[in-house]
């Protein structure tokens, strides 16, 4: 039986958000918006959250708890708290995942969904923006290196 | 306190500036402590052995031996670096003195020559080696602080060194005094030593060319493509010709007055107490006031002005008083303003350049305008002019009135250069277009029309369409069969605008294809609909039967088509087709609707296109509809955009749409918005203005209400920044709501820094301003420059509030509290002041911010600052939903 716990406030769900690497170019303002769409998720343990071979459509921020992310039953990493699981799927509507996640213990989780997010992007150009400028840093580094 | 702020307002040297200020005041010092030790001793041997009227020929040659010395100088500075240039000229200084030492001790008369000429080219050549080396380590905004006392420096060292001489000379001998002028002329190279390995950037890489070329051609190039090099050039000519005509008049006037011992004892008293004490007092109480606020042009006209006016007491009371008054004036104001306006003239040129040509000009022109000057004098007073004193008072009234005409100039070319510096950052890309007017031009176009690339046929039939006495309607037939859609669709629209039916079946077989569900493009397929509904004899019927295709871009071509007919639109476009368009959950549809109230304008359509600014997919055609109705909407959008019980996502669009109508009413509206306590909304509104003014110069943005508005934004970010000031230590820590709160503060600092200069960009030139902004706000290398750009254009009010604030950041907390009267809170004061403006508080100067508030209640929680729980309490009963749920989390921690 899950806890039951206080449902994170606006600030806090701020504060999960400063966490998420995409969102890095982002002043808090703009991450009181991406808050506004983010919603709470609680799992009970062994509860699947990611699908091998199915588009994720959202992305995930671990509150509290551990998730396994594994492949063909090969367990490769436990996500706990604060990591953030599914960002890039943001970008890749149709592309199924290449691994599978599932909750080992009772976990909390942040949900941005991606039709949200789109939405979101739609209405604001400097978000849009800012997390292209994230991305063009990013893509620059893995070509520099 | 006090008395730091007024040190602070004479002298103010900030963080990482001392060393390298207090090493250039030192190598200042020194120099002309060496200087007023051989000048004297170089005068005296001169006129022991030789007359008067030698003096002419010395003069002549000084000015051909500076010539060359200021060639080889700005030639050696330019191909090596500064710092070599320094040690050369130390060494070779040092050198010559030891060596004059020893030769004057074999009493050859040419040497008493050499050494006079020798002396009056190394006081130029150090002082303006000096200057320069103070220019590559100074930006603009730091010379026009520091360069007061950098030149005090210099007064203090001729004071000290005429002292020096006076005391010791019969102590130790007239020539031994070379030998302690060459220890002075070390001790100002290792100050220059120790100010250079403080140097932002090295000093051994400064020079004035990458090549190592360096020419007179080149050197003259420079100053021919430069206005502000010639009117520096000009100023220092006619200064120097005046200080010419103002010595001979004072000495006449005090060779009249005083004879032998008496005649020595004057001058030194004149030259020793009193123009060194006018010098000292002007150089410590008033030159940096005057700079900072007159700026560089008002300290530049002072001398000229003061001049002129002493020159009309000499030609109403010609006297030794009169003279010594001008001669007071001139020099006093020679030695300390104008030289620190001058050196501050330099400041805007590329380093590049002022490197490679300052230390020429200074030498040269110095030189070459005394040559001048003293040819001048012989002119006046031996030729059948014969002039007195009173004569050459009005010789120097005109000069002076010419000096004033430069100095004005000077300060144009100033803020020029400053303009250009930030706007040259910007790529302005004209448009140009191809001249066809020949018949070779014209066979040129019609093969590319037939070529195989359709881009290039459609933009050579673009450019015959327009060709004056050509018939384009032959090549249009020919080319209606094309299978490139991008050129029949050129071809529809020149048939369009020729009203030419010569297409006009090709046209009608392109929509029918499209309807037959062929595969027809959006692209040519409207571009025919456009042109069927313009020409065809049964168009009403065609336009009605279109506008109910589904193919959203026939329905489009067919409002556009219709768009030239408003009584056939009016008719056909009726209340139920747009109820069916608008409610229809196809986009294009909507899109179609909100095209069509446009095109019709019909005020019962507002309401509708005001509401469809909320959806996201048709928000830009609905802007553009209500853009159509032109300033007849302002009306309608300004009482939303005012209405705070109107939903404030449609308030945020507001301003968007009225930017696009160009009339008083849009910029009426925009300005009343900016007083809303949202920011968001202020930002947005002033989004809106700033591209009123690019787009419709000539609206009236009411100056004073901005003004007042620019205070108030400036009032804000003092506020800020002492809210801030609590919580910097958070910043880089933890995330916890007390970073988020520091970052949040610092955020809404920059977005108060942004909207005040967008403000300042409603009264004042838009492009430099961005500039402006961009430097400052980045703190990019051209801040210097941009800080200067705004001293010199603000008026005096707006200078004096946000110079300080832009200019020295780590001085802000005391600006804020001088200028406003804000006070530096302790964490808990900060936090509760950030909560009541939430409740609306009086007396607070915040305003209302609710995610800003939020942050400071979850900090509170953190930081548990119990005392903190009413005033929680009593925002949380007045917030939204989101802030009281904050509120309530707070006061929950609290409690417990």
């Amino acid at each position: 039986m899950m806890r039951a716990m206080p449902e994170l406030n606006l600030v806090e769900k701020v504060i999960a958000l400063e966490a998420v690497p995409l969102f890095e170019n982002l002043g808090p303002e703009q991450l009181t918006e991406i808050a506004g769409i983010a919603h709470e998720l609680q799992l009970a343990p062994r509860k699947p959250l990611l699908e091998d071979s199915q588009p994720a459509d959202a992305l995930y921020i671990i509150l509290d708890g551990s998730v396994e992310l594994s492949r063909a039953g090969e367990s490769l990493y436990t996500a706990r708290q604060n990591e953030v699981l599914g960002a890039w799927a943001l970008f890749e509507e149709d592309d199924p995942m290449r691994v599978s996640a599932h909750t080992l213990e009772d976990t909390r989780l942040l949900r941005v969904g991606r039709d949200d997010f789109y939405d979101l992007l739609a209405d604001n150009s400097g978000i849009t923006s800012a997390i292209f400028s994230t991305l063009v840093k990013r893509f620059r580094k893995l070509v520099e290196s | 306190m006090k008395t730091r702020a007024l040190l602070r307002r004479l002298f103010d040297i900030r963080q990482g500036e001392y060393v390298k200020t207090w090493s250039m005041f030192l190598y200042l010092l020194f120099v002309l402590f060496a200087y007023y030790i051989v000048k004297p001793v170089s005068r005296a041997m001169f006129l022991t052995r030789f007359d008067i009227d030698k003096l002419p020929g010395l003069y002549i040659l000084i000015a051909v031996f500076g010539g060359i010395l200021a060639y080889f100088y700005s030639k050696l500075a330019a191909r090596t670096s500064l710092r070599s240039a320094v040690f050369a000229a130390t060494a070779v200084s040092i050198v010559s003195l030891v060596l004059m030492w020893w030769l004057i001790g074999l009493h050859l008369p040419w040497m008493i020559y050499v050494l006079n000429i020798w002396v009056s080219l190394f006081s130029i050549v150090t002082v303006s080696q000096g200057w320069l080396v103070a220019s590559n380590l100074f930006d603009t905004r730091a010379a026009k602080r520091l360069y007061p006392l950098l030149g005090m420096g210099m007064v203090i060292g001729a004071a000290f060194g005429g002292e020096f001489t006076n005391r010791t000379a019969q102590l130790v001998g007239t020539s031994n005094l070379l030998l302690a002028s060459a220890v002075m002329v070390l001790l100002a190279y290792l100050s220059f030593r120790v100010a250079a390995t403080h140097a932002d950037r090295s000093l051994g890489h400064a020079r004035g060319a990458e090549e190592t070329s360096f020419s007179v051609p080149e050197m003259v190039r420079d100053i021919v493509k430069g206005r502000h090099l010639q009117v520096i050039i000009g100023m220092m000519v006619v200064m120097y010709l005046v200080d010419t005509l103002v010595e001979y008049q004072f000495q006449r006037m005090a060779q009249a007055g005083y004879h032998g011992d008496q005649l020595t004892a004057f001058f030194g008293q004149f030259y020793g107490i009193y123009l060194n004490g006018v010098e000292f007092v002007f150089q410590l109480f008033f030159t940096a006031l005057v700079v900072n606020w007159f700026g560089v042009g008002g300290t530049l006209l002072i001398a000229p002005v003061a001049v002129s006016l002493c020159s009309v007491a000499i030609m109403a009371a010609p006297g030794v008083a009169s003279a010594g008054a001008v001669r007071l004036t001139e020099a006093s104001t020679r030695y300390t303003l104008n030289k620190t306006g001058m050196e501050l003239l330099y400041m805007p040129l590329p380093l590049a350049l002022r490197n490679r040509v300052k230390a020429f000009i200074d030498i040269c022109v110095d030189r070459l305008s005394r040559g001048i000057g003293g040819v001048l004098l012989l002119l006046l007073t031996t030729t059948s002019l014969h002039m007195g004193v009173r004569g050459i008072a009005v010789v120097v009234v005109g000069l002076g009135a010419c000096w004033a005409l430069l100095a004005h100039m000077a300060r144009r070319e100033y803020v020029a250069t400053i303009r250009n510096r930030l706007s040259s950052r910007r790529l302005d890309l004209a448009s140009t277009r191809v001249s066809w007017n020949d018949a070779a031009t014209i066979r040129l176009l019609e093969t590319t029309a037939r070529g195989t690339n359709p881009r290039q046929a459609a933009y050579a039939l673009g450019l015959l369409a327009d060709a004056h006495n050509y018939d384009v309607r032959p090549l249009l037939r020919v080319l209606a069969t094309s299978p490139a859609g991008e050129l029949r669709e050129k071809i529809y629209t020149v048939a369009a605008s020729l009203a030419s039916d010569d297409v006009l079946e090709q046209a009608l077989n392109e929509i029918r294809a499209v309807q037959a569900g062929g595969s027809g493009s959006a692209g040519p397929a409207m571009a025919a609909v456009v042109y069927a509904l313009r020409i065809a004899p049964d168009r009403a019927a065609l336009a009605a039967q279109l506008l109910n295709d589904p193919h959203p871009f026939l329905v489009r071509g067919a409002l556009e088509g219709l768009r030239s007919d408003r009584q056939l639109a009016e008719s056909l476009i009726t209340r139920d087709w747009l109820d069916r368009m608008t409610h229809c959950r196809d986009t294009e549809c909507r899109l179609m609707a909100m095209l069509a109230m446009g095109e019709l304008r019909k005020p019962e359509y507002v309401p509708a296109l005001i509401e469809a600014l909320g959806d996201v997919e048709v928000r830009g055609q609905a802007a553009a509809a209500l853009v159509a109705y032109g300033p007849s909407i302002c009306g309608s959008l300004s009482g939303i955009l005012l209405d705070q019980s109107a939903p404030r996502r449609l308030r945020l669009r507001m301003p968007r749409v009225l930017a696009r109508i160009p009339d008083q009413h849009s910029a009426e509206a925009l300005l009343a918005a900016l007083k809303s306590p949202d920011l968001s909304l202020r930002a947005e509104a002033l989004k809106g203005l700033n591209r009123l003014r690019e787009t419709a110069p000539g609206l009236n943005f009411d100056d004073s209400f901005v003004t007042g508005q620019i205070l108030e934004e400036a009032r804000l970010y003092c506020e800020l920044n002492a809210a801030l000031s609590p919580f910097r230590e958070y910043r880089d820590g933890q995330r916890r709501p007390s970073r988020l709160l520091a970052r949040t503060i610092e955020e809404r600092l920059t977005r108060t820094l942004e909207r005040l200069f967008r403000l300042l960009g409603l009264r004042y030139p838009p492009k430099e301003i961005y500039g402006a902004y961009l430097a400052v706000s980045r703190r990019q290398a051209d801040t210097a420059a941009a800080l200067e750009f705004l001293d010199n254009i603000l008026d005096r009010r707006l200078k004096r509030i946000l110079l300080p604030l832009l200019d020295a950041p780590e001085h802000l907390l005391e600006h804020g509290k001088d200028l406003f009267g804000v006070e530096v809170p302790t964490a808990e004061e900060a936090i509760r002041e950030l909560i009541r403006a939430q409740a609306g508080a009086e007396g607070n100067g915040l305003p209302s911010d609710p995610w800003l508030t939020a942050c400071a209640m979850a900090a509170a929680a953190e930081l548990r600052m119990r005392s903190l729980a009413p005033d929680i309490a009593e925002a949380a009963e007045r917030a939204g939903g989101e802030v009281s749920e904050v509120a309530r989390s707070a006061e929950a921690v609290l409690a417990a």
